[in-house]
């Protein structure tokens, strides 16, 4: 027995001892088959992690904009590493003292990470290194300020549009024209919309949808965004205060309802769950299964990727009668660099470089367009993105919006989707007076999901409005003003 | 240092490394979440003491509020389902059949295949267009409509109610016959004295069963509401959040119930446990209740349930334990939704901690989380006082 427990305890001591002696990996170990082009500047570089958040042919354009700076100078090397809930990882590596040399974020996160001191404000440095905030588009740079201080600078920034399947508008031309509709064109207002998706409607015997012309939860990531459209605000940007059942935002969620009962949610349910994934030839729109959506500037790049021989269209999102537009809501990844990196000032050469050089290799091979002002001429000359001049004027089209930052922002957002889905799902029959047909039951329907609406987005404003005074309250009595 | 000392410290040194990990991993984080739940504290700040804070928050938050009733509701329907099917799936097991050891494997594989991959088998399976499930419930769907067509095909002619109507006891009629034939099941069942009255009044009970039922569905008069029955032709599973029977005040949600249902996937493991205690019966006691004339349901009721009946207190507890913990599964699978009708507290915890960045809230939120733990645990364990048999006392 004896002999065994000897023999457990010389066991633990060699595997203490294998793992003192075996060498960590790092980031200066040299990969010949990798890095055979660097192997003579190798050692007299300083090696920076970048972690970001790109996969698939995203994550390419990113190695490659990284080789690229790697190519161009002999002082320092960027290690690219994909990093998934890079947000996630970054803070916990804040806390644990050990961050990255550059970061890769979300604009959601600009706040959070600012306010808790993980990240470097870059005004300072911009200004040393002449980067002005007119070199930006305003609202792409607005997203990335804290208490009127810049703390990262945008990547690949966002804007979107409605995608409209040219095939379709000319398979149904004749319906088109006999309803008063250009078959050549999109919609331009929010009443078209619903009149080209009614004409643009096939549907099997059983009466479930075969093909929807428009569908307002498809793709479903921008739910919250439609109150825009018809002229609403979610948070006041003079006051800062939430406006989530302003009655524009209202009016929008009574619209897309509109679609759940005039086709029915259970159908449009078991229709929607017949959808392949986003990146897949089975993706709604690539398919063919939706007529018209709202999606992002990436997206013409995964149409080309599993269907490149679709004939689609790009034009601005449409509003309602009334609301000034070409509007977009814009998005944006940002960089920044993270308080107490072992690299800072190597770090911010990186960061200036993307923006100076490094973003048009970077929004080019992913299909996107830039945070700029004035992106350099050569840079639309081949683009892969046959739509980016629509996206880029959307981007710069003063009707344009960001949801400005507060410190609720994210639990705000997923607070005014779930009411979206509530009123996607409320049983609107069951709140009517028995006995109604026709127009007059159409109209008291109108008038039910409008009060529903604005008491579920008033309760949401309530709740979050409640929620970000007491954090404002308390940030401002630990010596922070709001945002 | 004299035998006994040097055992226990030689017993120490064993425990030592478990030790440490239990103080650092769980007893730390314990005490530190406790702490924090008079703070706030976003993870890059410091901690800043707000005292009760939280948990008056916690008091008038409409979210938690649904979170915990998701939570209760899940618990309420999916334990006592857990139990039941896990206990017959023991009773089934412990029977002499052939191939038994085989059965055994096959029912508690399903414990051994990890979270994520059964979520995401199971998505497939609900899935409304595709899915297994809606494909067998279609058929399913449509043999009743034939079933109950043909009763009232046969009946229409005829008037009276439909009870009365000749076709319709005709259809009856098998179902009745059929518990008489069983004759062995139902001798076993009911012994002794007036058994052939009791086996009479179950055939008779069954056939009016199957009367009501095929007049409740065709007639429309369900107990269903008509919008309910039209839901369950090709449901939506996960994506469905309106209440099921849509008439039940606090009925779980389509998409709760396809996690309850889930949930039974799992039973095998309990039913192992079980197994295990009903081997352990005493055949004595079986033999002696024989001599006495006893039933299989006398036999069951006063024989095995309280002899088993400390493993059906310790899985009960061990299931309220795991219930209210419920995380990846909903995860996966529905993200919270539809409208938060699959939120349950513990990924209310994870939102606020991670996506929200409010680690104190959610550590309050964990608190109270834990005190309804062990307020359920000790319900449990004062509730069985009365029910459950120690053979060692």
């Amino acid at each position: 027995m004896r002999a065994v427990h000897w023999g457990l305890v010389a066991l633990a001591a060699a595997v203490a001892l294998v793992a003192w002696f075996e060498p960590r990996p790092a980031l200066e170990d040299f990969d010949p088959a990798r890095h055979a082009a660097f192997k003579d500047t190798w050692n007299k570089r300083v090696h920076l992690a970048y972690w970001e958040k790109w996969g698939s042919f995203e994550a390419e354009a990113c190695q490659k904009m990284c080789d690229a700076f790697n190519e161009g100078q002999q002082e320092i090397f960027v290690h690219y590493i994909r990093t998934s809930q890079v947000d996630r990882k970054s803070m916990l590596a804040a806390i644990g003292r050990s961050p990255p040399d550059v970061a890769g974020l979300w604009n959601f996160n600009v706040i959070p990470f600012a306010e808790g001191g993980a990240l470097e404000p870059l005004d300072g440095l911009m200004a040393r290194s002449g980067l002005t905030r007119d070199y930006y588009i305003d609202n792409y740079l607005k997203l990335c300020e804290y208490e009127g201080r810049i703390y990262a600078l945008p990547t690949a920034p966002m804007s979107m549009a409605l995608f409209w399947n040219k095939e379709h508008f000319r398979r149904r031309a004749a319906d088109l024209l006999a309803a008063g509709l250009d078959p050549a064109r999109p919609p331009r207002t929010i009443e078209e919309l619903d009149r080209y998706a009614e004409v643009l409607n096939e549907f099997q015997a059983d009466g479930s949808p075969r093909i929807m012309g428009y569908l307002p939860t498809e793709p479903g990531w921008y739910n919250h965004s439609y109150g825009f459209f018809f002229g609403g605000r979610l948070v006041d940007e003079r006051t800062g205060r939430l406006t989530a059942d302003d009655p524009a935002n209202v009016r929008a969620f009574a619209w897309a309802k509109k679609y759940a009962e005039r086709y029915g949610r259970e159908k449009l349910l078991q229709f929607r769950s017949g959808f392949g994934t986003f990146d897949s030839p089975y993706n709604a729109f690539i398919e063919g299964r939706v007529s018209m959506e709202m999606q992002g500037v990436w997206f013409p790049m995964f149409i080309r990727r599993h269907r490149p021989q679709m004939e689609y269209g790009v034009a601005p999102f449409p509003c309602a009668e009334g609301v000034p537009g070409p509007r977009s809501l814009l998005e944006a990844d940002v960089i920044g660099l993270p308080r107490g990196c072992p690299h800072p000032e190597e770090a911010w050469k990186f960061i200036l470089w993307t923006q100076r050089e490094g973003l048009a290799i970077l929004c080019r091979l992913q299909g996107k367009h830039l945070p700029f002002r004035r992106p350099p001429p050569w840079f639309h000359e081949g683009h892969p993105n046959p739509q980016i001049e629509i996206f880029e004027q959307l981007a710069m089209a003063p009707e344009s919006f960001i949801i400005p930052a507060t410190r609720v922002q994210l639990e705000y957002r997923d607070m005014v989707i779930r009411a979206f889905e509530h009123m996607w799902n409320w049983p609107v029959e069951r709140h009517l007076p028995g006995g109604l047909k026709g127009r007059e039951r159409e109209r008291a329907a109108e008038e039910a999901c409008l009060r529903e609406a604005a008491e579920e987005l008033g309760r949401v404003r309530e709740s979050m409005q409640s929620q970000l005074d007491a954090v404002d309250r308390r940030a401002a009595a630990a010596g922070r003003a709001a945002p | 240092m004299n035998a006994p000392w040097r055992a226990g410290l030689k017993g120490c040194a064993f425990i030592l490394p478990w030790l440490i990990a239990l103080c650092v991993f769980i007893g730390y984080p314990f005490l530190a979440g406790f702490f924090f739940s008079f703070c706030e504290y976003q993870p890059l700040k410091a901690p800043a003491w707000i005292g009760l804070e939280n948990y008056g928050e916690l008091a008038g938050d409409a979210r938690f509020h649904r979170s915990l009733g998701v939570t209760l509701v899940y618990a309420a329907v999916a334990i006592p389902l857990g139990v039941v099917l896990a206990m017959t799936l023991a009773m089934f097991l412990n029977a002499r059949v052939r191939g038994q050891p085989f059965y055994r494997v096959i029912f508690y594989i399903p414990h051994l295949v990890p979270t994520v991959v059964v979520a995401i088998l199971w998505l497939w399976i609900f899935n409304p267009k595709y899915g297994l499930l809606n494909i067998v419930l279609a058929q399913l769907v449509r043999a009743v409509e034939w079933w109950t067509g043909l009763f009232f095909d046969l009946a229409a002619a005829r008037e009276g109610p439909a009870f009365a109507r000749g076709p319709a006891v005709l259809l009856a009629l098998p179902a009745a016959l059929g518990l008489l034939v069983l004759g062995p099941a139902g001798r076993r069942l009911w012994r002794g004295r007036a058994a052939g009255l009791r086996r009479f009044l179950a055939a008779a009970a069954v056939a009016g069963i199957v009367l009501a039922a095929a007049a409740a569905i065709d007639a429309g008069a369900t107990w269903l509401a008509p919008d309910d029955v039209k839901r369950l032709r090709e449901p939506s599973w996960l994506s469905d959040g309106n209440p099921m029977p849509s008439f039940v005040p606090l009925a779980p949600p389509m998409a709760l119930w396809a996690l309850i249902v889930m949930s039974t996937w799992g039973v095998g493991q309990m039913a192992v446990i079980y197994l295990a205690k009903l081997q352990d019966v005493p055949a004595e006691l079986y033999e002696a209740a024989d001599i006495d004339g006893a039933g299989w349901l006398q036999k069951t009721r006063r024989i095995t349930l309280p002899m088993i009946s400390p493993v059906i207190l310790f899985n009960v507890v061990m299931a309220i334990i795991g219930t209210f913990q419920i995380f990846a599964e909903p995860y996966i699978m529905t993200q919270g939704g539809p409208e938060d009708k699959t939120r349950f507290v513990a990924m209310f915890i994870y939102d606020n901690a991670f996506q929200y960045q409010r680690a104190g809230y959610a550590s309050a939120v964990a608190w109270v989380l834990f005190l309804l733990i062990v307020a359920m645990t000790l319900l449990a364990f004062r509730l069985s006082r009365r029910h459950v048999y120690y053979e060692g006392r």
